[in-house]
This record gives C-alpha cells, structure tokens and sequence, in this order.
C-alpha cells in the first residue's frame, strides 16, 4: 500500500488537525492527571489548576502529532491507522510537524508562565521522551517498547501533583510507577488477541517477535510489580483505608486474571476469553484505583 | 522567494469553494480560540496579582 499523495491545494480542515492529537488517548492523559492534581497535598487555585490540566493535554496532543508526523509510512500499512490524516492524504506531513512543535511550545511556555517551571520542565521531557526517545529511536528497535512508551504515558499524574506543590516527591513517583507497569500487561493482554498488523509494518511487537507463552509470562510477572506499585502507598501511610482496600482487591483481581491468562495455552484469538478479561478489567483498575485515591483524599480532608 | 510548483493546477471551481470553506471554517475555529485564551490570560493574571480571580 502506498500513502496517498496530497493534493497542492489540500488544506487541512480543523477536524483533521484536532484527529492528529488523538483525542480518545486524551481522555486518559486528562483523567490522571487530575488525578494526580487532587491527590496532591496541598491547594490550587481552580484557574490554574484548569489551565495546568489544559496544558498537559496540549502537550499530549503535540506528542500525538508528532508521533503520526514521524509515523505516517506505518500508519500507511495498518488498517486501524490507515485513515488518520496523514496516510490518508489530508494533510501534508510539514503542517503535521509544525502543528506538532508550536503546540508543545506553546503548552510549555502556558504551564511554566501560569503554573510553575519545575510540572513545565516534567512537560517539556514527557513530550520529548514520547516523540523522540520512543516514536522515534525505540519503537522499530526493541519489542520492549510498550513498556518504554507506558513511561510517556505515567507522566501526567506527576505533571498534576508537581502543578500544586511544585515539588516531585515519593508519592507521585508510586504514581508514575503503576501506569508504568500497567501499561504492559493492558497492551500485550490486547496484541494477544488482535491481529494488528504490526507485523505487517515491521513493529516488533512481544507476541510476535517473542512467542505468545513468553508475552503471557511476562503478564503474571508484570502484574506482580503492578500491585506491589498499587499496595505502597497505602503500606507507606501516605493514604487512607478506601484507597488501600480498593488496592489490595483490585490487585488480588488483576493478578487472578493474569495468571489465568499465563496458564492459557490457546493460539486461537477467537478463543482467548482470559486475555479479552484481562483487558477489559484492565481499563476498569487503572479508572477504579484512580478513583479511588481521589476518594480516599476527599475523605481524609 | 516564491518558487513556481510545475504540479500546481489550478484549480476547478468547485475545488475553489471547497477550499475556502474549509479555510473560512479554519479562521473561525482559531478566532474562537484566540478568543477563549484572551479570557483565560485574563483570569489568569487576576490569580498571579491577587490570588483570587475577584
């Protein structure tokens, strides 16, 4: 398949530009990060903590575009991607480019003016590391790369609680650690059971390039990490009783369901239900233990 | 220095329209926009100056 060509008298349309920010992995960005903002100790005023969350989907939005800039021959040869802007002829890839960089610019300088420069500086690196330490350099290279892009990813939550106390202490860092090891068992429960055409594009993802039994050990192993993440900071006093039984069953839930997935021997995508419920109950831990830390500080105050 | 496109048509009259559409739309949507970040620098330095927007 070859990308389709942009006519000279193409002009991006305001939908095209705002598909390029990749609004539905916005929703997930936004819900940390606030996240991360209410757990933080401490007051915000409700401007600036408006304008700080408004930054950090900006800043994610220009992480998207510059990741489809760079990404267009891929996007180009999978079906789920082919019809984004830039494979599909919409836009050239230079207005994707400078979109990209005066946005994340432009979010920068709006966090670091109206915030504080230390949640402008974490910004500044998550749209850095995002483009260009895994779009760019780490993607095509290693099948580890969920696991690098998870990082990007782990950011906003930090981003939030260093826009109240303008300081990054052991608690967002635990916060940052559970979508970190989050991400991998989310992600590769999924490429077990969707045919992505990762492949297809040269994109070494886990089940292809190490087996389907090797991605399904390193689940359980990860999951492991993931609730000794999600207990601590519950162990370490730093929050209150619902958030630490909201943990510890969610955990006990998530660890079932990857090991039943590691049990599982099935090749048959049709047949994978252990790895479609460990999907879905994915999603719902990450919103649910969220949630409830947000609960446990309204709770606590 | 404007170079000269040899791949440049020019364009058909329906093509004409579409494009000012989507450019007219374009305008709109950044006018918009440059409107609501004017109200929120607004707000913005009411907080920096007094700590409170009022």
């Amino acid at each position: 398949m070859t990308i389709a060509s942009t006519s000279p008298h193409k002009l991006a349309s305001a939908q095209d530009l705002f598909a390029l920010t990749k609004p539905r992995v916005m929703s997930l960005v936004i819900f940390t990060a606030i996240c991360g903002l209410l757990a933080a100790p401490g007051a915000i005023h409700p401007v600036i903590g408006f304008t700080a969350i408004l930054a950090i989907s900006l800043g994610a939005g220009a992480s998207a575009a510059l990741n489809q800039w760079y990404e267009q021959d891929i996007d180009a040869v999978m079906k789920r991607t082919a019809n984004r802007p830039l494979p599909a002829g919409r836009m050239d890839r230079e207005t994707a480019l400078h979109f990209g960089i005066g946005l994340a610019v432009f979010s920068v300088l709006l966090m670091g003016l109206a915030v504080n420069w230390l949640s402008a500086g974490i910004l500044a690196f998550s749209i850095f590391f995002y483009a260009v330490v895994y779009t760019i350099w780490l993607k095509r290279s290693t099948p580890q790369n969920i696991v690098i892009g998870g990082a990007a990813g782990a950011f906003p939550p930090v981003i939030g609680w260093a826009a109240v106390t303008g300081d990054v202490t052991l608690m967002p860092v635990l916060l940052f650690a559970i979508i970190f090891f989050w991400t991998p068992p989310h992600f590769w429960a999924l490429a077990l059971f969707v045919n992505s055409d990762y492949s297809k594009a040269g994109i070494p993802m886990m089940p292809v390039v190490a087996g389907r039994q090797s991605t399904r050990r390193q689940i359980a192993i990860y999951s492991m990490i993931l609730a000794a993440c999600a207990i601590a900071p519950f162990a370490l006093d730093r929050t209150g009783a619902v958030y630490g039984t909201v943990a510890i069953v969610l955990s006990i839930g998530f660890a079932f369901l990857s090991f039943r997935v590691a049990l599982s021997k099935t090749e048959d995508p049709g047949a994978m239900k252990a790895e479609k419920h460990l999907f879905s109950f994915s999603i719902i831990y990450l919103f649910a233990l969220f949630g409830a830390l947000i609960a446990d500080r309204i709770i606590l105050a | 220095m404007s170079e000269i496109d040899p791949n440049k048509k020019a364009m058909s009259p329906e093509e004409q329209k579409a494009y000012q559409a989507r450019q007219k739309h374009r305008a709109i949507i950044t006018a918009a926009l440059l409107f609501f970040l004017v109200v929120l620098f607004y707000f913005i330095t009411f907080v920096k100056i007094n700590g409170s927007v009022l």
